[in-house]
């Protein structure tokens, strides 16, 4: 991570750069514990099995820390989160490769405060595991073109 | 007089706290073991969370934690003795009402659909937080590719003393899996 972006250079349209992550068994078990979720159906594969899954599944508790993550390693240390909205689709399994995109669709500016509204997309294998919206506040540091 | 009907049963819960514990606290401060925990398990390196001096740099002058933290710090402590039987409950006995009901009429999978986050302010080392949680509305049974199926959402309000500094809005599917072709 390095600076965070300024607020005068972003336009309504422009593309976040993608960001593909591979998923392993491990990435979803160190999600799952360490939000402190310890449903089996997020390390246990039999468990999983049993609740018509064919293995275990990521947390969604680790798909708003992925969201963020995202976001924050785009928009820099000076960005603050104001809102995140997520909806989940299909599952996402070890051996998934979950692709985030995502777009600016408003920006505004309240008081000193920039404000960037994205929408954004994780996909895996199987289609859309993750959809949602997201606010973002950036401190103004020029003038808007 | 009948006997009330599951949905009478659920809408009598609607727009009441979920549990009947009031406000669950987190069992921890906000700190920085769990904070570079939850950092490592993401890798995510965003400075103001583990690095004192970039933190205090930066617009928020400390270390704060991850805003998507903010429903972890609260989660119930698991016992996880038994666990995998409750169907993945971490805490025995007083559950949500709605669960239980949910449970016992035969709905016993679980998968979380949404979840938004309103984030007032980030968290700083110290601060513990407290949530308030209501159950907002259970949907009618609708038939999913998992079975038959309800929605239940509640909104939780967090809180550090008398400031609240979020609120989430979370969704589950309640699932009847005794169809599934395993």
């Amino acid at each position: 991570m390095t600076a965070t972006i300024d607020f005068a250079q972003l336009q309504v349209g422009d593309a976040l750069p993608a960001w593909v992550l591979a998923i392993d068994a491990t990435r979803i078990v160190a999600g799952a514990i360490a939000t402190r979720d310890f449903m089996p159906v997020h390390h246990d594969r039999d468990y999983a099995n049993q609740q018509g899954a064919p293995d275990i599944f990521v947390n969604i508790l680790s798909d708003t820390a992925m969201c963020s993550r995202y976001l924050t390693d785009w928009a820099g240390p000076n960005a603050m989160v104001r809102k995140l909205a997520i909806r989940l689709g299909v599952p996402l399994h070890p051996g998934h490769t979950l692709t985030f995109t995502g777009r600016i669709v408003a920006t505004s500016v309240e008081g000193d405060e920039g404000i960037v509204a994205i929408e954004f997309t994780g996909t895996n294998e199987m289609g859309e595991h993750v959809g949602g919206t997201a606010t973002i506040g950036l401190p103004v540091t020029g003038v808007r073109p | 007089m009948a006997a009330a009907t599951l949905d009478d049963q659920l809408q009598a819960l609607v727009g009441h706290p979920i549990g009947a514990g009031g406000p669950s606290t987190a069992p921890d401060p906000v700190n920085q073991p769990m904070i570079r925990h939850w950092a490592a398990a993401f890798e995510d390196w965003n400075p103001i969370h583990t690095d004192p001096e970039a933190a205090a740099a930066s617009r928020f002058g400390e270390i704060v934690a991850p805003p998507l933290m903010l429903q972890t710090w609260t989660m119930a402590t698991p016992k996880i003795t038994g666990i995998g039987e409750r169907g993945g409950s971490p805490v025995e006995g007083d559950g949500a009402e709605v669960l239980r009901l949910l449970n016992e009429a035969g709905y016993l999978g679980t998968l979380a659909t949404n979840s938004e986050f309103e984030i007032i302010r980030y968290l700083r080392l110290g601060d513990v937080v407290t949530g308030e949680t209501v159950l907002e509305s259970v949907s009618p049974e609708k038939q999913t590719r998992l079975g038959r199926a309800r929605f239940v959402t509640w909104i939780t309000t967090y809180r550090v003393d008398d400031e609240i500094v979020g609120t989430q809005m979370f969704r589950i599917l309640k699932f009847d899996p005794s169809g599934l072709v395993l």
